[in-house]
């Protein structure tokens, strides 16, 4: 086991809280899983080395940090600063059907609900995800009561100064028939650690809209996890925008647990430098009539490496699924890396079910055509390879975060074509 | 008017794709400010022709030569085609996802400037003159922000190739079939956008199967081209002809007795 475990089971043990018994059975877990190695298929790609070697520590002294602002966004704003909810940047009134609370501050009889619902949509398998349960600085309910249709979205953002490292942890759950759009990112100083879990429940006829965006780059190491949970004839929509860092890692389970369930899932990477980005997302079809469709798209420049794994299992039960993953790659320069594996694992038989790895080639046709209006060749490709990320952009469904986000990834790759 | 410079000349052009000989001895001399249209059956080699123009990879030349405006048209590349002022109207225009339609104009309005030695347009200036071009053809606002011809209906598509058209103020308009799929109205629109463009110093070539559209815009010449040649030239009257007795008497090979007899 790495020293960095054992320090951070030791410091698990030393927390006495509400959560203590969920926190025992992550540290009893954790005491018996070996450390990653290149051998660990779910680590083969991703070397924890940032992780072993980070001077991050906690941070208890109170820090003034604001979330960048986003031009045009009236979101709900939750913010942890270096691992502890920020309560003064929360709105003083929350919308009606919405509410938002620290674990710690529930009654007894909440708190014994959270403790059930706690780590219950999490698989178990995350490494990460165990060590955010036995660490988890501050825990954030949100909830969302039956049949309301929160039009402001709610952003999670974990903010770090120099050197910290935390771990928070958001369980959300809309009621029935509930709509919620949720934003989650980090920002970092440097130097940083942290472990950013969410978990949502969506109930039956809900429908979540959800944005993760892990743009923090450099010494800024993260390993992360967004887990849903899906009831009948829900659904989601979810973007994935990540920059890589020394070491960003996403764990996502899409968990089909009702019939006609329709999930969306677009995640875009753009990796320049050393950077490594690592995005593990399992589906699983547990109900008949569900629909999942998956793009991943990845433009990798400079020496940075992604790795996608996408998995895909359709139970036996699982009977009219439609499933689909598409995975495409732009590698800009050869000491760039991709290392991408799509799983399907398939026990139905009356299913659909594609998958698709390539490595995206410019569209002949469309050069063609972009060079009779008199575009150069050059400045074609460039536009073409822009406009497969872009594709991703324009599919998400708040324009105002497409039109905040198209300008910085577009920057980005101007700065990778460059070199 | 003969001893104006001609704008465009193809010489004794052989050209094919794949080693399919396509075009076979196709000759054709166009002046500043003149219209053409061509017409001919089905596969007689008219998109191809207009692909050999702008230089499409895979379409090789094999003898025969084409001067545009006094330069080696063939020595070209595509851009380099499109910047001296040739346009091709495609007949099926290429849909472009990710792209959005006036990011594409403004790269497209910029790479021509900056080929006649004038800076970038400002992003203000582009969108008021694209607003103009969109409602010249009809197109609402909003496909401007969609990605390039990205779903739009085959009408739509024919749109907005004319409204680049308007917006890169070519020399040489070759629109293939832009009349092709559109409803009555739209043909009209299609024919006033070519009409506002006409001028002394543009011309057009206009590859059409129906007579119809010949209405609208008067050509001055109307040519038939059939596997791969011009086999017939005259004027618009030519046009209503073909409309009454259709390309019959192309068959059985002997095309140029048949025409002359
Ligand atoms: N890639 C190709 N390989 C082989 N033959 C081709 C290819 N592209 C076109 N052709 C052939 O070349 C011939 C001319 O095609 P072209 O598209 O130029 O005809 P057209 O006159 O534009 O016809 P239409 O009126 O139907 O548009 C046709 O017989 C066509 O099948
Ligand atoms: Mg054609």
């Amino acid at each position: 086991m790495s020293e960095w475990l054992e320090s951070a089971i030791s410091r698990g043990h030393q927390i006495d809280d509400w959560l203590a018994p969920k926190r025992t059975q992550a540290i009893d877990l954790l005491s018996t899983t070996p450390w990653p190695t290149r051998k660990t298929e779910a680590w083969r790609y991703t070397s924890l080395r940032a992780v072993q070697n980070s001077k991050a520590h906690e941070i208890e002294t109170k820090t003034n940090l604001l979330p960048e602002h986003i031009t045009n966004l009236s979101a709900i704003e939750l913010v942890f600063v270096n691992g502890k909810l920020d309560k003064q940047q929360l709105p003083d009134v929350l919308p009606k059907g919405l509410s938002i609370s620290l674990g710690s501050d529930l009654n007894k009889e909440q708190q014994s609900q959270a403790l059930a619902n706690f780590s219950d949509i999490k698989p178990k398998r995350h490494l990460f995800g165990l060590v955010n349960d036995a660490l988890a600085q501050d825990v954030v309910i949100v909830n969302v009561e039956d049949g309301f249709n929160i039009k402001q979205p709610l952003r999670i953002s974990s903010l770090l100064s120099l050197g910290a490292e935390s771990h928070t942890r958001v369980q959300v759950t809309l009621g029935k028939e509930s709509h919620l759009a949720v934003i989650e990112d980090v920002q970092a100083e440097g130097d940083s650690l942290c472990t950013a879990f969410v978990e949502y429940q969506v109930s039956a006829k809900a429908h979540l809209e959800h944005y993760r965006f892990a743009l923090q780059t450099g010494s800024n190491v993260a390993v992360g996890g967004c887990h849903f949970n899906l009831l009948d004839h829900s659904s989601m929509h979810s973007t994935i925008v990540a920059f890589g860092s020394d070491l960003s890692r996403l764990d996502t389970d899409i968990i089909h647990s009702g019939e006609f369930v329709d999930a969306k899932l677009n995640a875009i990477y753009l990796l320049d430098g050393n950077e490594l980005f690592d995005l593990h997302a399992t589906v699983e079809h547990a109900m008949p009539n569900g629909t999942t469709e998956e793009n991943v798209r990845c433009i990798v420049a400079g020496r940075s490496k992604a790795v996608f794994n996408g998995r895909i299992h359709i139970h036996r039960d699982a009977q009219k699924t439609l499933a689909e993953l598409n995975n495409r790659n732009l590698l800009m320069t050869n000491t760039a890396e991709i290392n991408t594996k799509p799983e399907l694992e398939i026990y139905a038989d009356d299913v659909r079910c594609a998958h698709g790895a390539t490595s995206a080639q410019v569209d002949k046709q469309a050069l063609y055509y972009l060079q009779t209006r008199g575009i150069d060749r050059a400045k074609a490709s460039v536009m073409l390879n822009f406009g497969f990320i872009n594709e991703l952009i324009d599919l998400m469904p708040n324009t105002v975060l497409s039109e905040w986000i198209r300008p910085i990834i577009r920057n980005r790759f101007s700065a990778m074509e460059v070199k | 008017m003969s001893n104006t410079k001609s704008l465009l000349t193809i010489k004794d052009l052989y050209a094919g794709i794949e080693e399919k000989q396509i075009i076979k001895g196709f000759n054709l001399d166009i002046k500043p400010g003149e219209v053409h249209a061509i017409m001919g059956p089905n596969g007689a080699g008219k998109s191809t022709m207009g692909y050999v123009l702008s230089g499409r990879d895979g379409y090789e030349v094999e003898s025969g030569s084409v001067t545009f405006n006094g330069q080696n048209l063939l020595e070209m590349e595509i851009e380099e085609r499109a910047n001296a002022g040739l346009f091709l109207a495609f007949q099926y225009p290429v849909e472009i996802p990710g792209v959005s339609n006036l990011e594409f104009l403004k790269a497209s309005v910029d790479a021509v400037r900056a080929a006649n030695g004038e800076e970038a347009i400002s992003s203000s200036e582009l969108l008021k003159q694209a607003k103009a071009a969109c409602k010249q053809v009809d197109l609402p606002l909003a496909f401007l922000k969609r990605g390039v011809n990205e779903g739009f209906s085959g009408g739509e598509k024919k749109r907005n190739e004319l409204m680049q058209m308007l917006l890169l103020k070519p020399k040489l308009c070759i629109l293939d079939e832009t009349d092709s799929g559109l409803d009555i109205d739209a043909l009209q629109l299609v024919a006033k956008g070519v009409n506002s463009q006409r001028s002394e110093d543009r011309s057009f070539i206009i590859v059409t199967h129906y007579q119809r559209l010949l209405d609208y815009i008067k050509p001055d010449f109307v040519h038939v081209l059939a596997d791969g040649k011009i086999v017939k030239s005259g004027d618009a009257s030519l046009a209503l002809e073909l409309e009454s007795q259709g390309y019959a008497w192309l068959e059985n090979g002997n095309v140029e007795a048949k025409i002359e007899g």
